[in-house]
């Protein structure tokens, strides 16, 4: 058994790890909410080549793996980047039949959304404001791309770029896509989790940080048990959906049949572990964790938002009792 | 990154099926739902077991070869462990033994005493329990007034053990004891090693909670020690204490395995059992049971990852807690949602059937949370040792432990 990351693998997150800290931040993530751009964006993503990982070569990717892409992706989520590469991954499934596409997708030549429907319209997607080509599935079960109006409602996370989408053009890629379709939103949601678990890492970070330093009563709060076993429950959540994390985009490509099951389970379990990591940070902070200026809210934000994204924690855990009942677990 | 066993440890793992297989009518099994045995019921079966896995090269696999084990590795030691589960072999009778007393003689005890217990132990002609916890000193394990004073080429042990797994099946067990209460609680203990037939000796069975005896009170009248059964300096128990607590720590800790009843054990009962329930009951219920599965193998997968680690030659660090931490919750998840499937049997001890399964782990993992570090305790430990937080403020390990700093 050999469950860790390889050397390349550490060097590729060592490496996202200072591209998205001098390109993104919890303080670009605040400006977004009062109406600046995403940071980094869809350009400089693809610039550095983040939106290609798992693109083939052949389409000008670097034909990684979606471990490869993960542990990219949780470093772009330790600062609240946007757009989301579950977005890139996402679409990289579905128009793996069209290298032009995927070509487009790669070089951030299309701006690129994947839209839950029912068509033309859509629910609230990632990343669909400000994209010019959106991919969704029809009622006749066909892959299709085509172009269309986003409506963004008021941000709670701006960084997610979320917007319901009208579709006012769109051509067949592949009829008979469902299980396509699944696939890549099970592959969205591992990614999803990665930058979630660097989000939550992030906040616990922070969060440990203060209580090492902020003194009440005489002493340092972390010194406190109700302030250090808040905060060792949060560590422990974290480390835990890192394992999670890794085995779900391990078995996207090296077994693909526990993908379902491994993706469900990191998605339900990223969706906790973010939220209580979150609230954990403002907790601790107490009123500073409070204000408009504070890092803490930005991650509250991304919390109370990405649980909801790509199915809620009750979808997947229900997703994970049907499948193991079905004999997933073996 | 994989999750295959490599060649060698393929053949090892082959090897070990083979010897399981061998023996088969030698040892004892337990059937599908049953997680232990009692050990006052089937103690010469449980003894031969271990001496038969022993002579097969399976019992001590990591302790060096001069002291009778197998010079192997922790891998190799899982591997074991895994395959005596797959075979659903109990616990091994001296479990206590071989995974804190025993190293603690390694590490402290004179050759004399290495020679004399460790090969028994490993055979099971003698087994062994730990002494520690009293009455008044549980997580607060340096607390304890059990004293020991010298006399002669003896020492004079007087005083309560509690909660003391197996005594009253042991030969032998490791006792820390007061030999200085002059000074701070930490620097006046010594450990010894104690013959559990000696005058003075008394073991009281303790009922446990859902009912079955499998610990004891044991009572110290007088009980004479030889001062040859020193294991360590006088005033340096604590120090030799925390070999046998980190060796409690590894042993518990897992690498991968379920805490209490297997989650497949759970997603079994659930197939059966949910399409009994009308649908409302159905949705909950796929909520209890994900959420069961999801803590699982989160679980499961995270001992995974410390198991990479120990095959490379690193040492259990304090990360270890985390695995019985959030392993004693994920078993919770699955109990409960267990109990739940029963519908109406849920509120009886058994089902019509007779199967106590779900209610026997529900009322066991009460005991896992506070037994080899409580919950409390461990997350003390991952705050202090892990996040780097600061203790709390103590006002009680400087002063003499007679002083009244306890």
């Amino acid at each position: 058994m050999n469950f860790d990351l390889g050397p390349d693998q550490r060097d590729a997150a060592a490496g996202a790890r200072d591209f998205y800290r001098g390109s993104a931040s919890p303080t670009a993530a605040r400006e977004a909410l009062e109406g600046g751009a995403v940071a980094p964006g869809r350009k400089a993503l693809a610039d550095i080549g983040f939106l290609g990982i798992t693109v083939p070569e052949s389409a000008g990717g670097a034909g990684g793996s979606l471990l490869d892409l993960a542990v990219v992706a949780e470093q772009g989520g330790a600062v609240l980047a946007g757009p989301s590469l579950a977005t890139a991954a996402r679409a990289a499934v579905l128009v793996a039949g069209a290298p032009h596409l995927a070509a487009q997708l790669a070089d951030g030549s299309a701006a690129v959304a994947v839209v839950d429907g029912p068509l033309p319209g859509s629910s609230p997607s990632v990343d669909a404001a400000g994209a010019t080509l959106f991919l969704g599935l029809d009622d006749d079960g066909a892959l299709v791309v085509g172009e269309g109006e986003a409506t963004p409602g008021r941000p709670l996370d701006a960084t997610r770029g979320l917007a319901s989408v009208r579709l006012t053009s769109r051509r067949v890629l592949a009829e008979d896509a469902g299980q396509l379709w699944a696939r890549a939103r099970q592959v969205a949601a591992v990614v999803l989790a990665a930058e979630d678990l660097g989000a939550a890492d992030a906040a616990v970070q922070m969060a440990v940080g203060y209580a090492q330093q902020r003194e009440a009563f005489g002493r340092r709060i972390g010194s406190y048990q109700a302030v250090k076993h808040m905060l060792v429950d949060a560590w422990v959540g974290v480390d835990q959906l890192r394992s999670l994390v890794w085995w779900a985009a391990w078995a996207a490509d090296a077994a693909p049949e526990e993908l379902p099951l491994a993706a469900s389970a990191a998605k339900a379990h990223a969706a906790e572990v973010l939220e209580r990591a979150a609230e954990a940070c403002v907790q601790v902070h107490g009123g500073i964790g409070f204000t408009w200026e504070h890092d803490a809210h930005l991650y509250w934000r991304r919390a109370k938002v990405d649980r909801l994204l790509l199915g809620d924690a009750a979808e997947h855990l229900d997703a994970v009792a049907r499948l193991a009942v079905a004999g997933a677990l073996g | 990154m994989d999750f295959d066993d490599t060649p060698e440890e393929a053949e090892y793992r082959a090897g070990v099926r083979r010897a399981l297989e061998e023996h088969a009518a030698e040892l004892l099994h337990v059937g599908a739902g049953e997680e232990t045995v009692d050990a006052a019921t089937a103690e010469a079966e449980l003894r031969r077991t271990q001496r038969v896995l022993y002579e097969a090269g399976l019992v001590g696999v990591t302790w060096p070869r001069e002291h009778g084990g197998r010079g192997g590795t922790l891998v190799q030691q899982a591997i074991v462990q895994q395959e005596l589960a797959r075979a659903r072999i109990p616990a091994l009778v001296n479990h206590i033994g071989l995974g804190m007393c025993g190293p603690t003689v390694i590490a402290h005890g004179s050759d004399d005493q290495r020679r004399r217990y460790l090969p028994r132990l490993l055979r099971a002609d003698d087994v062994w329990c730990q002494l520690f916890s009293e009455p008044a000193a549980g997580s607060d394990l340096a607390a304890l007034r059990t004293t020991a004073v010298r006399d002669g080429d003896d020492w004079v042990v007087n005083g309560q053990k509690v909660w003391t797994t197996l005594a009253h099946v042991a030969d032998h067990g490791i006792l820390l004891a007061r030999t200085d209460p002059q000074r701070p609680k930490h620097a006046g203990l010594t450990m010894f090693v104690v013959d559990m037939h000696a005058p003075g000796v008394t073991v009281r069975p303790l009922r446990q909670m859902i009912g079955s005896a499998g610990f004891n009170e044991v009572f110290f009248d007088d009980v004479r020690i030889p001062d040859s059964e020193r294991l360590g300096e006088p005033g340096e128990g604590w120090r030799v204490a925390l070999t046998t607590l980190m060796n409690e720590r590894v042993a518990i800790g897992g690498a991968g395995s379920d805490l209490g009843v297997p989650v497949e054990t759970l997603v079994a009962h659930a197939r059966q059992r949910l399409p009994q329930l009308d649908h409302d009951r159905q949705v909950l219920a796929r909520q209890a049971v994900g959420r069961a599965v999801v803590a699982s193998l989160a679980t499961r997968y995270t001992g995974y990852r410390r198991f990479t680690e120990l095959s490379r030659g690193g040492v259990p660090g304090p990360e270890a807690s985390a695995g019985k931490l959030a392993g004693t919750a994920a078993a919770k998840l699955v109990a409960d949602a267990g109990v739940r499937l029963l519908g109406d049997d849920a509120v009886y001890a058994a089902t019509a059937e007779g199967d106590e399964t779900w209610q026997r782990s529900q009322g066991f993992l009460p005991g896992l949370a506070i037994a080899g570090g409580t919950d409390q305790v461990l997350r003390n430990i991952l705050g202090e040792r892990v996040l780097g937080l600061p203790p709390e403020p103590r006002s009680d390990k400087s002063a003499p432990f007679a002083g009244g700093a306890r």
